[in-house]
């Protein structure tokens, strides 16, 4: 029996190659296809579609709640190509001369690269009014991309073990949790931010300034590396074993995943901890040459209106964008530090190469 | 007419040739030849940037040390195993060879999850290591190398058990009877004449095994995770997360050569001997 490893893991990380470029051509075939075997349907031909370039991890809240309030709402079609950041990058630099996608869900640090190959196009108020309502630091570059929601890193616990809420990062490092912490790995986004509250816990700095000061946050995960269990790629993984009770803490626990499970019945809660956290990157933006750039912009707007953030905060616990919308019950006092992270896509490797020889086994 | 059926006949491999052919030696030549062209053109940069690193060195022993552990334990506990599947009939046997095989068909990934559940701190091993007092309290065995070579090691038995059988069944047992009559003790028939037969099912086990083992990158990833850096694991993620293909070229390629350096000299060291004794 072969290893099957390369490909589990490719899939699991969604490396592969993007299928479904062709998509739209597909759904255009299929279409007239059907027109030209069904008479009536030419009353239907007429209705418009809308393309999001999406993020898959975003797919059930976005299915349940989002898309269908915008299909009624413009009487359209969205169709939700749900992938990774670096695909839809990929499906943009393939199309640059004739885009078929409107709107396009990437992470923060590849929203940076989509800018600097001039792919996107600024969200501005006269297209996308809501956009004033949003928090400081959430309109990135001019407007070139939003965040469209803050889901936050707190720390995950075994309510069986742990019976008192960890109420603090330094917490984490407390000898009684020796060998029951799980750490992100730095190759998943939210290790790079568990390293930020390392050296946020070493230097006492404000974490805005925390984040350069990388050397402290390795100083402190070595100090810490008796209270490591292990450090996941997997979070299925990271969560069966806090679930069973091999650990007791995941710290760096993105919101919806921890609420997740929580829903589902395992003995799991997530604690905000009073230092305030970061916020998984969530930025929306809109295509250049896209085709239909006013429905375009009213996705954008409506995904970031009052009604929808208060059903979507509601629905995964993140936090809104939206400064009319009031956090979830819990989380009002939830303070999230901006990341720069045009400095983690420069420095990313070689922490990642740090990381290997500094806590290794 | 005679002279051209061994032609005819090698014909019958023809369709498993060109088959690896596309699927493993046109990739392979592919793979290592991105290792030492770069946009430069030829170079060999990338190997003396890899092996002039001293972590990469301990990479590379991590590898190495723990594929050896896994096919020793492979060794020991597949040999007997062998010789006792062997050495029964009818019914037995076909339970036996089934409850080998039949772990086959279960998933990596589903074994790396039960050993999980096994080698934790109030799994089996710990609650039964502890109740015969070996241990006083719960030790951590999960994320450790132990844990890592006891999980691969399962998972990679039946390539010991299978070609060391398939040797073994075709061993005279009047031969045994005939050294007992002249007089060899066990242990002498054992190192004299059990084991020189058995050695070329004990080499294919032990290459399989060894092989397998330092590629394997699901179960280290499951079973130790990325704070015990193989070659495999630095290869993938040199692929996946960094998108460095000249890095992961260079890390595959290494693996490449030195596990097939290392299974071909163990077993000409064996035959060797052999041939001597």
């Amino acid at each position: 029996m072969p290893d099957l490893s390369g490909y589990w893991l490719g899939a699991v990380m969604e490396n592969s190659r993007p299928l479904s470029l062709d998509r739209r051509n597909f759904v255009v075939g299929a279409t007239a296809l059907a027109s030209a075997l069904a008479a009536p349907s030419i009353l239907r031909a007429q209705t418009r579609e809308l393309v999001v370039g999406a993020a898959s991890s975003q797919k059930s809240w976005s299915e349940e709640i989002m898309i269908p309030a915008f299909e009624k709402k413009h009487n359209v079609k969205v169709i939700f190509e749900g992938t990774r950041s670096l695909v839809n990058l990929e499906k943009m630099q393939k199309n640059k001369d004739k885009q078929y996608l409107s709107v396009v869900q990437m992470d923060d640090p590849v929203m940076i690269t989509a800018v600097a190959e001039g792919l996107l196009d600024p969200i501005t108020t006269a297209r996308v009014p809501n956009a004033a309502l949003l928090k400081p630091n959430l309109t990135h570059m001019d407007g070139m991309w939003v965040n469209y929601l803050q889901p936050w890193v707190g720390i995950a616990y075994n309510t069986a073990k742990v019976t008192t809420p960890p109420g603090s990062w330094a917490e984490v490092f407390d000898q009684k949790f020796k060998s029951r912490v799980i750490l992100p790995s730095l190759q998943n986004t939210e290790g790079v931010l568990a390293l930020f509250i390392a050296s946020y816990l070493k230097t006492g700095k404000p974490m805005s300034e925390a984040q350069k000061d990388i050397d402290s946050a390795f100083a402190k995960l070595v100090e810490m590396k008796p209270n490591v269990l292990m450090s996941y790629t997997q979070e299925a993984q990271a969560y069966n074993l806090l679930e069973q009770g091999e650990a007791y803490l995941v710290a760096g626990a993105i919101s919806s995943v921890a609420m997740a499970r929580k829903s589902r019945g395992a003995p799991v809660e997530l604690a905000a901890p009073k230092e305030g956290t970061f916020s998984m990157p969530s930025g929306i933006a809109l295509v250049k040459g896209g085709p239909q750039p006013e429905l375009a912009a009213a996705y954008i707007d409506m995904l970031i209106s009052a009604e929808l953030q208060s059903k979507i905060s509601a629905a995964t616990f993140a936090l809104p964008v939206n400064k009319t919308v009031a956090a979830p019950a819990g989380l009002e006092n939830l303070i999230i530090h901006p990341v720069d992270w045009a400095n983690v896509s420069k420095n990313r490797a070689s922490w990642v190469a740090r990381w290997d020889r500094e806590l290794s086994l | 007419m005679s002279d051209r059926t061994p032609d005819r006949v090698a014909l019958l491999a023809l369709p498993a040739l060109v088959y690896m052919v596309i699927v493993f030696a046109i990739p392979v030549m592919v793979l290592i030849g991105r290792s030492f062209f770069g946009p430069s053109g030829l170079s060999v940069t990338p190997y003396i940037d890899f092996l002039s690193d001293g972590f990469n060195w301990r990479v590379i022993f991590n590898t190495l040390r723990t594929a050896a552990l896994t096919t020793l334990v492979c060794l020991v506990i597949g040999y007997p195993t062998a010789l006792a599947l062997s050495w029964s009939k009818g019914f037995v046997q076909a339970i036996m060879l089934v409850a080998i095989i039949l772990p086959l068909s279960v998933g990596v990934i589903v074994k790396a999850f039960a050993w999980q559940i096994v080698l934790r701190r109030d799994g089996i091993v710990a609650s039964l290591l502890m109740a015969t007092g070996v241990w006083d309290e719960p030790k951590l065995l999960l994320f450790t190398e132990t844990g890592l070579v006891l999980g691969a090691a399962n998972i990679f038995l039946p390539f010991m058990i299978l070609p060391i059988y398939s040797v073994l069944k075709l061993i005279d047992p009047s031969l045994q009877h005939a050294a007992a009559t002249l007089g060899a003790p066990p242990v002498y028939r054992f190192f004299r004449l059990s084991l020189p037969l058995a050695a070329s099912g004990i080499i294919s086990g032990c290459s399989i095994v060894f092989s397998l083992a330092t590629s394997m990158y699901v179960i280290p990833s499951l079973l130790i995770g990325d704070r015990y850096q193989t070659l495999p694991t630095l290869t993938a993620r040199a692929f996946l997360l960094m998108r460095n293909e000249r890095l992961g070229s260079t890390t595959a390629t290494i693996l490449l050569f030195l596990t097939i350096a290392i299974v071909m000299l163990t077993a000409w060291l064996v035959r060797r001997r052999e041939v001597q004794t």
